[in-house]
């Protein structure tokens, strides 16, 4: 059969299209390479989540290459490859039905309007590919708020300098929050910061037919088993299943778009669970496969029209890549410096850390050595939070003092000691991964996956910039753990990619020539195309992507319905 | 071979691994082949643990084991966390990569030899002293040093996984570290390598047995 619209992809980009459209009317084909896996699937088990490949390819049958600079002796520098089975470095996130949007934090904050125009608002900047957006804040708000209300999001919207217009307040509760949630407002105000609660897509509330949130204290990168957290799947696809118009093909490996003579695409390619190769046809198709693939599905669909790849003439598809930029902290509370109510409270286990600074959303400070001379520049987000994981704690107390192994009483006095002695208080900060031309996926020209097609080739290259102001952020989060009493304070930023938040590779514009989407994030060239993962960003401010992914999605997806219908009418 | 040739080096498998822990620290095949993953049943697995037990390498990787994290009042020990049963559940159920599986086993036997060379006894046979220092000695070559750093790994997920997969019953490692499990907990039938579609078989893990018979 011919579907109306087909998607390759399942999560937050693929999700809102698929709900959009099936509750229009549509008949929906969703195409996801991974398995299909429900609230009955998830545990809090943590050698599912990261110490075997369950919800991730193995690297000897999926891998991309990853491109890094180095430096000769001379100072001169080349850049290098390297295959990720070789290293070890996964760039795979969740490929399952829902996609990774069933790992995520689900730290909501939304851009703000400043992110729609970095560069009117701060300049360019040498050896950056800065652009405004070709939308504005204004045009996406409505959409946030939908993401607010049909995936459910829990908060509360404060007063802070940053706030960015809302035309309402959140529509769950903020979820249960931790005793150390209070301790931060308390150093943060008396530092003259302003913490704010973290809004969280996490029901505080059951409603839409999802349980809320149960605080085990493992949430993150754990499957929600109360369907409280709002992936794509349990917010979305279960939605758009039950209209009846949406089929979800799991192991379904997208592996090339067809087009024809006209430019329009005429046929999805994929492999089957038995690695057969099959063809579905639409007259809509939407890609959304995260950044890294999405760009590489479409450069590895070449056709007599497109030689270069899909909608790709003007060279851009895979330029551009971003990442998010920041780094990570921490501080040590010892339990035998505290009373015996601040280590009950800090033992807590279940509800949510939940607090940030956007204090310096925007840096404006003359001791900022950045790119604009004023002190003036882009700044970000920083988040606290407790890490949960025991297995990957006990790593590394099988050390002596002199990186000696050790065993027997010694490595129970070290896993003694790691676990009940201390608890340590993280910081996470996002700032913007600066666009650049030495950040891209292009198709590698000798490795390939296990189907025999060529993989993506990540270069990961950095800009100065977003060290600077990671170092900056840091060193304010800093601050408030010394506040807190806590020890060991301590920050990293480091110009490795988080590979679990990118966007890039297919910037949105109004301009066919210095852009790969319209506005609408259509494909400039081809008419019946659509990418809606975070490939659209051109820029992709100081926060987590997934609410924005959404949001963005759910435009496209009015704007598709509406094509949609006035076909159907004509 | 043994853990003191001078021409060993670190696998990649082994390399990986580590790679993707340190990582987490600080933060299927040309064809599938289309059958079902062999599942051992749990009761049929305690017998054959029971029957493997008998002979090495069991006998002797429970012996090392118990002797790399002792039973003592400063807290459980390999014995009751069921270290042996939770190794025994990764390398014949969960797809653990082949090489390794190789290398765990091929460790019991070059631990053998050098304490046959040493004392002219196998591991098991040994005194606690003794054990220590044929340990000791291993544990200055790098491959003695990977054996015993792949053993410890898989003490602590013994001692702090989910008790489905074979260790830590009852919790007994997270109440032993005042550390607290999530939930829910993944039943028996629900672990990671059980789940729908998840666990993709590769050629290289089906015995040469099922392979002629596909």
């Amino acid at each position: 059969m011919k579907y109306d619209i087909c998607i390759v992809g399942s999560g937050a980009g693929a999700s809102p299209v698929a709900y959009t459209m099936a509750k229009a009317g549509a008949k929906v084909l969703v195409l996801e390479k991974g398995p299909w896996l429900t609230e009955q699937d998830f545990f809090k088990d943590e050698l599912a989540i990261s110490l075997r490949d369950v919800y991730t390819p193995k690297l000897e049958d999926e891998r991309h290459v990853v491109e890094e600079e180095y430096e000769r002796e001379d100072g001169s520098s080349y850049w290098q490859g390297e295959s990720t089975e070789e290293s070890g470095w996964s760039f795979w996130n969740g490929n399952v039905v829902g996609g990774s949007s069933n790992f995520m934090s689900g730290y909501f904050h939304r851009l703000k309007p400043v992110d729609f125009k970095l560069k009117s608002t701060f300049g360019a900047v040498k050896g950056g590919n800065v652009v405004d957006w070709p939308i504005s804040y204004d045009e996406m708000e409505p959409f946030y708020t939908m993401v607010d209300e049909v995936v459910g999001v829990s908060g509360k919207v404060v007063k802070h300098p940053h706030q960015e217009p809302r035309s309402k307040d959140f529509p769950y509760p903020p979820i249960a929050e931790h005793a150390v949630s209070s301790w931060i407002d308390k150093a943060a105000t008396e530092l003259g910061y302003h913490p704010i609660p973290v809004p969280r897509a996490v029901l505080s509330q059951p409603a839409m037919g999802r349980r809320s949130c149960e605080y085990s204290g493992y949430c993150s990168s754990y499957g929600c088993a109360s369907g409280a957290k709002g992936s794509g799947r349990a917010a979305l696809l279960n939605h758009a299943v039950a209209t009846g118009n949406l089929t979800i093909k799991p192991h379904a490996k997208v592996f090339k778009l067809a087009s024809d003579a006209s430019g329009k695409v005429t046929g999805v390619h994929y492999y089957d669970r038995k690695g057969k190769e099959q063809i579905v046809q639409a007259d809509t198709y939407v890609v959304a496969c995260q950044a890294v693939e999405t760009s590489r599905l479409l450069l590895a669909s070449k056709s007599k029209k497109y030689p270069n790849g899909l909608g790709n003439t003007n060279g851009l598809v895979g330029k551009n890549l971003v990442f998010s930029a920041g780094g990570t902290g921490s501080g040590d509370f010892f339990f035998d410096e505290m009373t015996e109510q601040q280590i009950a409270q800090l033992k807590q286990v279940g509800p949510f850390v939940n607090r940030a600074l956007q204090d310096w959303y925007e840096i404006d400070d003359q001791m900022f050595d950045g790119a604009n001379k004023q002190g003036k520049a882009k700044g970000g987000t920083i988040d606290f939070l407790f890490h949960q994981n025991p297995i990957a704690r006990a790593s590394g107390s099988q050390y002596g003092e002199d990186d000696e192994l050790v065993w027997g009483e010694a490595l129970k006095q070290n896993l003694k000691t790691e676990f009940t002695t201390y608890k340590t208080l993280r910081f996470e900060v996002f700032n913007d991964w600066m666009p650049t031309d030495n950040c891209f996926v292009e198709l590698d020209n000798k490795v390939t996956d296990k189907w025999g097609d060529p993989v993506a080739k990540v270069r990961i290259g950095f800009h100065e910039q977003d060290l600077k102001v990671g170092e900056y952020l840091s060193a304010k989060a800093e601050t408030v753990l010394q506040q807190l009493g806590a020890k060991n304070v301590s920050s990293s930023v480091s110009s490795y990619p988080p590979t679990n938040l990118m966007a890039g590779g297919c910037r949105f514009g109004d301009d066919p020539k210095t852009s790969v989407l319209d506005r609408n994030c259509r494909s400039h060239e081809v008419e019946n195309l659509y990418v809606t993962d975070a490939s659209f960003m051109p820029t992709g401010g100081s926060v987590p992507y997934t609410y924005t992914i959404y949001a963005n999605s759910f435009r496209v997806a009015e704007h598709i319905k509406q094509q949609w219908q006035a076909k159907q009418t004509a | 071979m043994s853990f003191f040739n001078s021409d060993y080096k670190t696998p990649a498998w082994l390399t990986k691994k580590l790679a993707r822990r340190q990582l987490l620290k600080a933060a299927a095949g040309a064809t599938a082949i289309a059958a079902a993953p062999k599942l051992v049943l749990a009761q049929s697995s305690k017998i054959q643990l029971e029957q493997a037990l008998k002979t090495d390498p069991w006998l002797s990787l429970q012996a090392v084991l118990e002797q790399l994290l002792p039973e003592s009042d400063t807290g459980p020990g390999a014995k009751s966390l069921n270290a042996t049963a939770y190794l025994f559940n990764v390398v014949n159920e969960q797809p653990i990569e082949p090489e390794e599986k190789s290398f765990i086993f091929k460790g019991i036997g070059w631990l053998n030899g050098f304490a046959q060379s040493q004392l002219k006894k196998n591991f098991v046979e040994l005194a606690f002293d003794e054990k220590e220092q044929i340990l000791k000695g291993i544990s200055k070559s790098r491959a003695g040093h990977n054996w015993l750093n792949t053993l410890i790994t898989y003490l602590y997920e013994a001692m702090l996984t989910p008790p489905s997969y074979g260790g830590n019953p009852d919790g007994i490692g997270w109440q032993w570290l005042d550390h607290q499990g999530g939930f829910p907990l993944p039943p028996k039938g629900k672990r990671f390598y059980e789940l729908p579609g998840v666990y993709k078989i590769s050629v290289k893990n089906v015995t040469v047995e099922e392979k002629r018979k596909a």
